[in-house]
């Protein structure tokens, strides 16, 4: 089974962020990491390689910073990998899209996986747009996975309050998932070495015959601008055991509700 | 002319979903005109449902969708869109439009702005989203000529009141020259729990700030003392340290409690969305930019593992 992995370099979620006058992304002192919910869709593409002698092949769209992720895919057990060089944070989702789905047309997929969404602007869509570029059916939110059968494969769709969905998939198809399905592996350091030697080849929107036209935006951010204030909790001062106390006491007295 | 808003009504073993009321809100927001399409297994009363909340009503019958798949839906909900053309599709940022917005916005070569907490129409569809970890707000406009697309973040629009029950047209047709690739073979219920955290009247949650599991009893020893149950976020529960049915938020339960103790939680939305209408709601995190302390009354910014210890001795002390 041929199995590609979509990965996303984002912001560091714990970064600072601040505008600069036009209302753009202040760059400068952003750090980039390999979205988390990726490395979900590279544990269980290596796992359902494992088990059926396939093979993974990493792919990502977006500028030097992005290489990290794919030589950590490569490390944990990817075999190969695709950068797809293209400033990503100027794409839509459709447009991303595009690019994914000409680096992986000639590639014989049979499933194509990817993080349920990207924990910068976490719009979850590239997942459903790849697939319909590419032809492929799909499901989303995938916390389980069956062994391929008779070219279907079974997955476990969460829905709201705790219940599930089992799903039947004619393959080839794009699965998106979500976390808690399994537990990443560390890459080891034969792993991280082993990486080196692999294949990351890269290519441009040019070369995969993408033009312009194909990449036009459908949707337009207006602006981007720091939320509402909203009105913040009272915050309790003094040492933990005085707030402690304090706490206890609007508790008991104040709400009532001790 | 009128600018129609459809909606895409959501529901599950014959029972709509009450976010479709929120979606009819939405879709007053962005159209002189509403729709429900509902597209359900036949002698579904899903239409009826939601006949109240909008304007006109498009029915799909058919025993392929009984159960929705992407699939199904795509085909019966492209076919109504090129014969009428609406301005706009709203779908709610859940399991069904996460899934189904994506593919028809490809299928309608249209674009689509997703988990919205506001819409307008302003030379299009334009949406305003959170991004960055609600660090900013973005406003976005759909800019393709076909309909435009947004999902809605469940509880940003107020439910929509019931007024007269609009009219059911029928598209029987819209299904025609389906062929599934994807099918629903069995919808599992979450088990019943040994005690429900939905019935406490006192929760305490411990989030990603404990660290590690075997921090994890730290967040029960503070429910005993202060007469809760323990409950957690996703991220606690993903590493498997605590059972799913503790798991508070949009893919867990939804407490009500008259107490709110969240220990260590930052207050992704997909939490806050499944407790913020608490009574009382306490966040201890030592970051004071955490977006929890947005929705807390009572804030502690200091290190939990100081704090929790400092709590349980104040309550015990009396």
């Amino acid at each position: 089974m041929r199995i590609a992995v979509c990965m996303k370099a984002v912001v560091d979620p714990q970064a600072h962020i601040e505008l600069d006058a036009e209302g753009r992304l202040r760059a400068e002192n952003l750090s980039y990491e390999v979205n988390e919910y990726d490395l979900y869709a590279v544990e269980e593409a290596i796992r359902l390689a494992d088990a059926s002698e396939g093979e993974v092949t990493a792919i990502t769209v977006g500028t030097a910073g992005a290489v990290q992720g794919l030589r950590k895919g490569l490390a944990m057990g990817a075999e190969t990998a695709i950068h797809v060089d293209c400033d990503a944070d100027r794409l839509d989702a459709h447009a991303t899209a595009a690019l994914l789905a000409a680096a992986l047309a000639e590639g014989n997929f049979n499933l194509v996986m990817a993080g349920v969404e990207s924990d910068d602007v976490g719009a979850s869509q590239v997942g459903g747009l790849l697939a319909e570029a590419l032809g492929f059916a799909s499901t989303t939110l995938v916390v389980g996975t069956s062994r391929v059968a008779d070219g279907k494969m079974t997955v476990r769709r969460e829905l709201e309050g705790g219940d599930h969905a089992q799903v039947e998939i004619e393959l080839p198809a794009v699965l998106t998932i979500q976390s808690g399905i399994n537990e990443p592996r560390y890459p080891s350091l034969r792993g991280i070495m082993a990486a080196k030697r692999k294949e990351l080849r890269v290519v441009t929107p040019t070369d995969l015959g993408v033009s312009d036209e194909a990449m036009a935006p459908r949707v337009e951010t207006l602006r981007l601008a720091p939320p509402a204030a909203r009105e913040r909790a009272r915050i309790i001062e003094g040492t933990a055991s005085e707030a402690a106390a304090e706490l206890v006491r609007i508790l008991r007295h104040e709400e009532k509700v001790l | 002319m009128n600018r129609s808003a459809w909606i895409i009504a959501e529901h599950q073993e014959g029972q709509l979903h009450r976010g479709a009321a929120e979606l009819a809100t939405a879709a007053r927001a962005v159209g002189d005109e509403t729709v429900a399409v509902v597209c359900a297994g036949v002698g579904s009363e899903v239409a009826a449902q939601v006949a109240p909340f909008v304007d006109r009503v498009l029915l799909v019958e058919d025993e392929a969708l009984a159960g929705y798949t992407a699939g199904g839906y795509t085909h019966a909900i492209v076919a109504l869109a090129n014969a009428h053309s609406p301005a706009a599709i709203l779908l709610s940022h859940a399991p069904l439009g996460r899934d189904l917005g994506p593919i028809l916005a490809a299928r309608l070569a249209t674009g689509m702005i997703s988990d919205c907490l506001a819409l307008e129409w302003e030379d299009g569809l334009v949406g305003t989203r959170s991004v960055y970890r609600r660090k900013l707000v973005s406003r976005e406009r759909v800019l393709a000529a076909g309909p435009a697309i947004a999902t809605v973040q469940r509880g940003a629009f107020l439910a929509a009141s019931p007024a007269d029950a609009a009219p059911v047209e029928r598209a029987d047709g819209a299904l025609q020259g389906f062929s599934a690739r994807t099918r629903l073979v069995s919808i599992d219920h979450a088990a019943p729990s040994e005690e429900d955290i939905t019935d406490a009247k006192i929760v305490v949650a411990g989030g990603r700030g404990l660290g590690d599991a075997g921090q994890f009893p730290l967040v029960q020893e503070l429910a005993k003392a202060i007469g809760g149950v323990m409950a957690a976020s996703r991220p606690v529960v993903d590493q498997g340290w605590v059972p799913h049915d503790r798991q508070v938020g949009s893919s867990g339960r939804t407490v009500r409690p008259q107490l709110y103790v969240a220990v260590g939680v930052s207050g992704a939305i997909q939490h806050i969305v499944g407790m913020r209408e608490s009574d009382v709601i306490v966040a201890i995190n030592k970051d004071a930019q955490a977006p929890i302390f947005e929705y807390a009354h009572y804030g502690i910014v200091d290190d939990l593992f100081k704090v929790v210890p400092a709590l349980i001795e104040a309550l015990q002390a009396e």
